[in-house]
């Protein structure tokens, strides 16, 4: 089923997009490999959070300097993403660091029944580390599309100053902003409601407690503040170097 | 509008997160469970003998938060693991839900940190931050986020109660309907390129699910059904499946839609006189720019939920191939036709878009 799955999104991208389209899929397979490989890394045993942050940077570096080339655009969203990343580490880490926020609830019990739970691995740390994996698509997302666009206001009328293209940039981060919510609400939705029609017949505060529903709402409401959030850092970092 | 002003904007957000914090700091009242809040713990390590983990017994120490023994200091033990798959280790200031012996004078069972604190945080500082960075359109887009909870919230109602006497997945198609109605609406007013962009993701949706749908029923038997979550207790589950198709590329559509009405809305605004091939050509070029990196926000996204289940497999004795394929085969199914959606999305949207919005279009009636 992947294969023919696969196969038929080769096929669109290429007509789609030709040369780009087939990029994309050359870094949808990278990231998977990536993924992959940060997982293989946390069965090896190593850090949780430090391989997350690893692969956030891999991820990061690939998106921006292989998929869309070494320039001013690119730079500037490394550097705003390098800051975001450090801001949602430090956000995550105060957040879930006492609310132990990693492992499993009763209500996913069948599906690890047969396995021992003596794995010797923090499973707290895993969660902050996705929470971290997790975002990073979308903030990288956001981050090119705002420095693109700057670039060609920029290219269209170098008389900008700085503080006009920092405005220019947030005015087009807010429609950008829009769809990001949705689009990461809607990537989420299915989880909720599978999770809703599980626990129906519950009482409100139980149903309002498990722990793979606050996860599952941490991890939504840190990806919205990370999309935000890259908004006026890129803006203000590309519109800082461009006019150096 | 107060949006408008920042000085009260600015007063309305500290107000706004004063309060939520402080009142969810002590909501303690609105829990049937007995809260305790930690004052002390101490803890000491215990060793098994062939287990690979630390295991700690704690001496907690605190006071009961609510109920007729509101107040009560009680010190009891409890039993975690420091890799915390299915049990907890608890901190000092933690509040913890606990069960209480009749005589309310023991702790019978520790069930869990009360995490609602931590969402309520997360939640002030987005919404801090929606409003402060994105003004006025960050007002709608929160609005817009709230009626599609809502919307979700009851369409999830009506299928409990079976009030329409439909399945879930036609539900569901009519509901991303409305969906996709009001959130472009809401954040993009009233305007033919609002128009022309709902009228795009409609379209594209049911295109590119009819071609998902066609493709599953021929390929039936390669769908792992039965690793998807929350499988045992709904009773539709292959329409679940689809369910889940059909909503996760919803948002990604929606954004191509909305991208590929404004860009032509611009080139027809800019020169109005431009011919419709000329049209579909610009749009063509800003096709290619467009594909890029939303399939990999599907990826990270969606696929990365598998991963807490995929590391306990192999924690153990799975190899990572396997547990890949065994947990995360589904889930990549559904990003991959989210991704396909989102190709066809673009040249669906631009034709669209351009037969909506060409001037052209009543002179040549």
């Amino acid at each position: 089923m992947i294969l023919i799955l696969s196969t038929i999104f080769l096929i669109l991208l290429i007509i789609v997009g030709k040369a780009r389209g087939f990029k994309t899929f050359i870094l949808f397979y990278t990231s998977f490999i990536l993924i992959a490989t940060y997982i293989l890394l946390m069965k090896l045993g190593f850090n949780a959070l430090a391989i997350a942050i690893i692969i956030c940077l891999l991820v990061s570096l690939f998106t921006l300097f292989g998929f869309n080339g070494v320039n001013e655009k690119t730079k500037s969203s490394f550097i705003s993403i390098m800051i975001i990343l450090i801001f949602i580490t430090i956000l995550t880490f105060l957040v879930s660091k006492n609310a132990n926020i990693g492992g499993f609830s009763s209500d996913s019990i069948e599906s690890i029944g047969g396995f021992s739970y003596e794995i010797g691995y923090n499973m707290n740390y895993v969660m902050i580390g996705i929470y971290l994996v997790t975002s990073i698509g979308t903030i990288i997302d956001t981050s090119i599309s705002i420095s693109s666009a700057l670039n060609e206001v920029h290219e269209n009328n170098p008389k900008l100053k700085q503080k006009e293209l920092f405005e220019s940039g947030m005015n087009i981060g807010k429609d950008i902003l829009a769809t990001t919510i949705n689009t990461l609400f809607f990537a989420m939705i299915s989880f909720f409601i599978g999770y809703f029609l599980w626990h129906q017949s519950e009482t409100l505060s139980l149903m309002l407690n498990y722990k793979s529903l606050i996860q599952e709402i941490i991890k939504l409401f840190i990806c919205f503040i990370g999309s935000i959030l890259i908004i006026p850092i890129t803006s203000y970092v590309f519109s800082k170097r461009i006019l150096k | 509008m107060f949006i408008k002003n920042n000085k009260i904007l600015l007063i309305f957000l500290t107000l706004f997160s004063i309060i939520s914090i402080v009142f969810v700091y002590n909501d303690y009242f609105l829990y049937q469970e007995s809260i305790i809040h930690i004052t002390d713990i101490k803890n000491k390590e215990i060793k098994i003998e062939g287990v690979n983990e630390k295991n700690y017994i704690q001496t907690i120490k605190g006071t009961i938060k609510n109920g007729p023994k509101k107040g009560k200091i009680l010190t009891f033990k409890h039993t975690g693991s420091e890799s915390s798959v299915y049990d907890e280790l608890y901190h000092k200031g933690n509040d913890i839900f606990v069960e209480l012996s009749n005589d309310n004078e023991t702790v019978v069972m520790v069930s869990g940190v009360k995490r609602d604190k931590y969402v309520v945080v997360l939640f002030v500082i987005f919404v801090d931050l929606i409003l402060l960075i994105a003004k006025k359109k960050g007002l709608l887009t929160f609005l817009s986020l709230i009626v599609n909870i809502v919307i979700t919230g009851v369409a999830i109602w009506l299928y409990h109660f079976n009030y329409l006497k439909i399945g879930i997945l036609p539900l569901f198609m009519l509901v991303s309907i409305l969906f996709i109605g009001l959130s472009l609406y809401i954040t993009n007013g009233k305007s033919k390129k609002t128009f022309a962009a709902i009228a795009s993701a409609i379209s594209s949706l049911f295109i590119s699910f009819g071609l998902s749908f066609l493709i599953f029923k021929l390929y039936k038997g390669n769908i792992p059904f039965w690793t998807m979550e929350y499988v045992e207790v709904i009773f539709e589950y292959e329409n679940f499946f689809y369910v889940s198709v059909l909503l996760s590329g919803l948002g990604a559509i929606m954004d191509i839609s909305i991208t590929l009405a404004s860009s032509i809305n611009e080139l027809i605004t800019k020169n109005p006189h431009i011919k419709y091939h000329e049209l579909i050509k610009s749009g063509k070029e800003i096709s290619k720019d467009i594909i890029g990196t939303m399939s990999n926000v599907m990826l990270f996204t969606c696929w990365t939920s598998i991963i807490p289940m995929v590391v306990l497999a192999t924690r153990n004795y799975m190899s990572l191939a396997n547990a890949i394929q065994y947990y995360g085969e589904i889930e990549l199914i559904i990003v991959l036709t989210s991704c396909i959606s989102i190709v066809l999305a673009i040249p669906i949207s631009l034709y669209i878009s351009a037969l909506i919005m060409h001037p052209k279009k009543e002179a040549l009636k």
